[in-house]
């Protein structure tokens, strides 16, 4: 037993040292989305964001590890006449495109499709939109999130004649961090 | 997962052989209790409970493989005004803990240590499947000659490459003892 009691202040030692894996946590930080409105006819306007504005993401910048969920969330409204495929696409720099022409061809696919029929009204929970990240999407966010932070966000139709509203757009990330 | 079974199954081996050639123990324990995540936003507390089997291998010693497992809660975010539910992990584990002092078959306080191969399941989540580290404080009270009331508190740390995933656990079992 003499030797027993040097295990646990070294195992106490090496977990709480600064950086440890002891020392993480898995911490939410958000983003709202000003009200989108996204046409086939009209264009669309993309959302420019900076991670450094909120405030734990800043604290906390050089000890990103990874990314352990994402959610696009919000209300989408079809305001056209056909069912909509609505994607959300992202450039890795601050951009303002003004068509789903240039976001898809500058930018990568990072969330949907989220089908909204003609007319209709989809509010997305958490837990569905977390399924609808694709796997390069969630990769450059983590790249963003370890680099400057800063990208822009497009809402487009995936196809054809389109025309929505996002309302309470929200961007929520949840972030390993190692503290 | 099968590096972690295979320690479990040594460990188990070499306290059964241990056991033989010093003080015999075996038992078999229920437990339940709650679980709380520990500095994690996207999900809340929720129920634990699961199975240990101690083997006593030393006088002070007791390895003791288990079985957990927990349902924890949603987590309820406000974002933008409006309030957002992400589902709770359910969180499965298997492994082994060393455990010191009278070591989980008797009565009075003891410390341990463990490690499983815990897995963490939801909706729209990768699964994550990684090494666990135990570190706990038991009390064990005597409920008659096999029985034995057990109290525990731990702190269950799956490690998620640089970072980990972690909970602390509350819980209270009944441990039976088959040998001696």
């Amino acid at each position: 037993m003499k030797n027993l009691r040097w295990i646990l202040p070294s195992l106490a030692f090496a977990l709480f040292a600064p950086g440890c894996i002891l020392t993480s946590g898995q911490i939410l930080i958000d983003f709202d989305l000003p009200n989108i409105t996204a046409s086939s006819s009209t264009g669309v306007v993309g959302e420019q964001i900076d991670l450094s504005n909120d405030s734990d993401y800043k604290d906390h910048k050089d000890d990103v590890k990874a990314i352990a969920d994402y959610a696009v969330l919000g209300k989408f409204h079809n305001t056209g006449a056909t069912d909509v495929d609505v994607e959300v696409w992202m450039t890795r720099d601050l951009t303002t495109l003004t068509s789903a022409g240039a976001v898809t061809g500058a930018g990568l696919k990072v969330w949907g499709p989220l089908k909204v029929p003609a007319g209709g009204t989809v509010t997305v929970d958490w837990d569905t939109s977390a399924k609808m990240f694709t796997a390069a999407g969630k990769q450059a966010l983590l790249d963003e999130a370890k680099g400057d932070g800063n990208f822009t966000l497009y809402a487009v139709g995936a196809a054809g004649t389109y025309s929505f509203d996002v309302d309470n757009g929200v961007i929520a990330l949840v972030i390993d961090f190692g503290i | 997962m099968r590096r972690i079974v295979l320690l479990v199954s040594v460990a188990l081996l070499v306290a059964t052989t241990a056991a033989q050639a010093g003080p015999i123990g075996l038992g078999v324990g229920a437990f339940g209790g709650l679980s709380w995540p520990i500095l994690q936003d996207d999900v809340s507390n929720g129920s634990v409970f699961g199975v240990r089997v101690p083997v006593k291998a030393l006088s002070m010693l007791t390895f003791e493989g288990y079985y957990e497992k927990s349902s924890l809660g949603d987590a309820e975010e406000e974002i933008g005004g409006v309030t957002y539910t992400r589902e709770g992990f359910d969180h499965t584990g298997i492994g082994v803990n060393a455990v010191f002092g009278s070591g989980g078959l008797g009565a009075g306080f003891y410390p341990y240590v463990g490690i499983g191969s815990h897995q963490l399941t939801r909706t729209g989540t990768e699964d994550i499947k990684d090494t666990a580290w135990n570190f706990g404080l038991g009390y064990g009270i005597k409920a008659g000659a096999k029985l034995s009331v057990q109290i525990r508190g731990e702190l269950n740390m799956i490690v998620t490459g640089d970072t980990s995933r972690k909970f602390g656990n509350a819980t209270a079992g009944l441990t039976y003892s088959l040998m001696p």
